[in-house]
């Protein structure tokens, strides 16, 4: 089995997606010759040319819009919006075109539109390029929502994204590009709306995605060596979600953690502690914890950020709490 | 600024107050004169009104005897920290005089910013005093328990109330049920005895206790009629009206011992003993009167009831009774009765079992004369009542025999005369 970088996985999937697939082509700012801010798109021209592989102007509404008309069309295009940040500026596109078109048709038009896009901290980006904004689109339906954190899930989940007919904002972490990680020879779609449980635990249910699956996957070996059995899950999917597993988990282990990098206040953790505290709720032994940023406009220096961003620390302490003795 | 909610002085002289129950609970919203609790003093049971508005953040006393000047709960804004105030108060309530002056509010801390207390690193979180060695929460204290807790509890029938919490803030959490489920609820310690007195049996108790549990073989039945006991009364306020100087007044049960005489003789069945397998049927009516006397429950027996006058009969009431009661009854007083009567009227029992008295057959519960509502000829009125009831050996007697013989006593009842 090949071991790839979360990058390289990325660009695994887009390149296999160009290859086999005419209907495919991917478009965004300095995609092309630069290969993408991200250097996910590296390579990408020379193999498949300008005409599938498409530097654009700086407009993220241009782009969101023009990715809709062609998806419309009968393509699968990808495009790439080079920070999450600047979603906010194709919103119109998005919210309001993107994700309504096929339910207002009738069902006569379909947006097949994967939006692949990236943030988080961690490398002093500030507080314009480094937001976690995944929760905003959970709240509109029409859309669906991924965010994949390791290098064959986020391989897998592309593929599924780029073959859903509906459009799908897909959300990669900066700090995760290098990680590297095993992924199988052939690829393996990975379904949409299908939790990944990481680790098996009885005590501590920790829900996370993104960076904090990483930082929780550490913090459940620091807590294993006082005795607390935790188990992470990765619902990968934000919308649809996972709620079988997720309500599952805890309901083994009675104890929940959620853990993001976005601000805690109306984050994704919000909407898991509802769904959990619903499903579970004669489960439970102790409040959800959520663990997430502080909340404040990021900062640039790099300690403030640091301060800022939860860490495998943070995941500890709150899972500490959860099973905690007054 | 959390406020201390003090026990108020009502009254002059109040020194203290007991509450009943509180009429918030705590988080809920409470505006300047609205009623916080009830407060029970020697007087009077009363409201009493918060004094300031906020949130109940906490009931420091949920009941019971409180003196004056005491923190009973606490006013503040929603989620403010009350444990500085709590701790001082709880200080305070320990040591101060009652009337210690009430102005002693503290400043609350800072409220820590709700949305950063998750991510906060564990070490930073402001330790939460410890209600040490509270076994079991105050009554009508609200629980704290986890969802878990709650449904395991439930499943396994264990009073949470009684359950220790060993969670944040004493929250009772799933493994404090489950250990409590295992511990045998409340035991007494090993060994402890509760305090009795030890009462040897008098003769008199212990025939009492081998004649009555005798009296349990026996297999019995009862029977109960109610009587218009007006012509009753009436009848013995006119005998009592009529006294002669030196003669004992009489009483209704006199009046009803004769009654019952009357009736025992047309009800031969019923006047009878049942020894040895044979059934002994009387011509005269000896008939018991229980009576309680120090030493316990004693019978003596009114002779030829049948045959006496309810003068005569009162006269030897008054004897025998006096004697029972000075411990000067022969046992020729106890002997020879044919039927018993236990009148528990006078202590406003309206209707009673008794147990028969061996070797009789049958003895008549009698309460006491009710005023109750009753239907005559379509009007509604009020009728003295008296209400009886008859246990019978059913070895001797049948049902429709004792229904007879009671039928004759309710008759006679509300007509004396014919029984005169």
């Amino acid at each position: 089995m090949p071991e790839l970088t979360y990058r390289e996985a990325v660009r695994d999937a887009l390149a296999r997606a160009l290859r086999e697939d005419d209907r495919v082509f991917i478009m965004g700012e300095d995609i092309a010759e630069m290969g993408g801010s991200m250097a996910v798109t590296q390579g990408l021209l020379d193999e498949f040319g300008p005409g599938r592989v498409r530097n654009t102007p700086i407009s993220e509404m241009a782009i969101l819009g023009s990715g809709i008309g062609a998806a419309i069309q009968g393509m699968r295009p990808i495009v790439e919006i080079m920070y999450e940040d600047f979603l906010t500026i194709s919103m119109e596109q998005l919210v309001n075109q993107a994700a309504k078109h096929r339910t207002m048709s009738g069902g006569q038009v379909s947006v097949p539109l994967t939006i692949r896009t990236q943030g988080g901290a961690g490398w002093s980006p500030g507080a314009q390029h480094a937001q976690q904004l995944e929760a905003w689109f959970v709240h509109v339906p029409g859309l669906k929502v991924v965010f994949a954190s390791t290098p064959e899930d986020v391989r897998g989940l592309l593929w599924s994204s780029i073959y859903d007919d509906n459009p799908v904002v897909f959300f990669e972490h900066r700090t995760l590009y290098p990680i590297k990680g095993e992924v199988p020879d052939e690829l393996e779609p990975i379904p949409l709306g299908k939790a990944r449980v990481h680790r098996e635990g009885t005590d501590v249910t920790v829900v996370a995605t993104g960076r904090l699956v990483h930082e929780s996957l550490a913090a459940a070996e620091e807590a294993e060596k006082d005795g607390i059995s935790v188990e992470v899950v990765d619902p990968r999917t934000l919308l649809p979600l996972d709620e079988e597993t997720i309500v599952a988990s805890v309901k083994k282990t009675t104890r929940c953690v959620t853990a993001h990098e976005a601000v805690t206040r109306g984050g994704f953790g919000a909407e898991l502690a509802a769904v959990i505290q619903h499903g579970a709720f004669d489960w439970l032994d102790a409040p959800i914890e959520r663990v997430g940023a502080k909340f404040a406009p990021l900062a640039f220096a790099p300690v403030l950020e640091q301060a800022s961003v939860p860490h495998a620390a943070d995941v500890l302490a709150a899972i500490r709490r959860t099973v905690a003795r007054s | 600024m959390a406020t201390e909610v003090k026990l108020p002085r009502l009254g002059q002289g109040m020194e203290s107050g007991t509450i009943v129950r509180w009429l918030k609970t705590e988080g809920d919203a409470v505006a300047k004169g609205e009623p916080l609790y009830e407060l029970d003093t020697d007087k009077v049971t009363q409201e009493v009104e918060a004094e300031s508005d906020g949130v109940l953040l906490k009931i420091v006393i949920a009941d019971g005897e409180v003196d004056v000047g005491t923190t009973v709960g606490i006013i503040g804004a929603q989620d403010e920290d009350v444990t500085a105030i709590l701790a001082d108060a709880q200080g305070g309530n320990g040591g101060a005089p009652a009337s210690a002056p009430a102005e002693q509010a503290a400043e609350a801390p800072e409220a820590p910013t709700a949305q950063e207390a998750p991510s906060e690193p564990v070490a930073e979180h402001p330790e939460v005093p410890e209600p040490e060695e509270t076994p079991v929460r105050a009554e009508g204290e609200r629980v704290k328990a986890s969802p878990l807790a709650r449904r395991i509890a439930r499943e396994r029938g264990v009073e949470l109330a009684q359950v220790v919490g060993t969670g944040p803030e004493g929250r009772v959490i799933a493994e404090d049920v489950e250990k409590a489920a295992i511990r045998p609820a409340a035991a007494p310690a090993a060994g402890a005895q509760p305090e009795f007195e030890v009462v040897e049996l008098t003769s008199t108790r212990k025939t009492i206790a081998r004649r009555l549990t005798a009296a349990w073989e026996a297999p019995v039945f009862q029977l109960t009629v109610s009587a218009n006991a007006s012509e009753l009364v009436a009848t013995r306020e006119r005998m009592v009206e009529l006294l002669r100087e030196g003669e004992t007044k009489p009483t209704v049960s006199d009046v009803l011992t004769r009654i019952v005489a009357s009736a025992l003789v047309r009800h031969r069945p019923v006047n009878a003993n049942f020894v040895e397998g044979k059934i002994h049927r009387f011509a005269a009516a000896n008939i018991g009167l229980a009576v309680a006397a120090p030493s316990g429950l004693v019978v003596p027996v009114i002779r030829d009831a049948d045959r006496k006058s309810v003068q005569q009969i009162a006269a030897d009431r008054a004897d025998v009774v006096s004697r029972a009661r000075d411990g000067k009854l022969q046992l020729a007083d106890l002997e020879g009765g044919t039927f018993t009567i236990s009148n528990l009227g006078m202590y406003g029992i309206e209707q009673f079992v008794a147990v028969l008295n061996p070797p009789q057959v049958a003895i008549l519960a009698v309460g006491s004369i009710e005023d109750r509502a009753a239907v005559i000829d379509g009007e509604l009125s009020v009728v003295p009542t008296l209400t009886m009831t008859l246990t019978c050996d059913h070895r001797a007697i049948d049902g429709s025999e004792g229904a007879e013989f009671l039928r004759t006593v309710k008759q006679l009842v509300e007509s004396p005369a014919l029984a005169l």
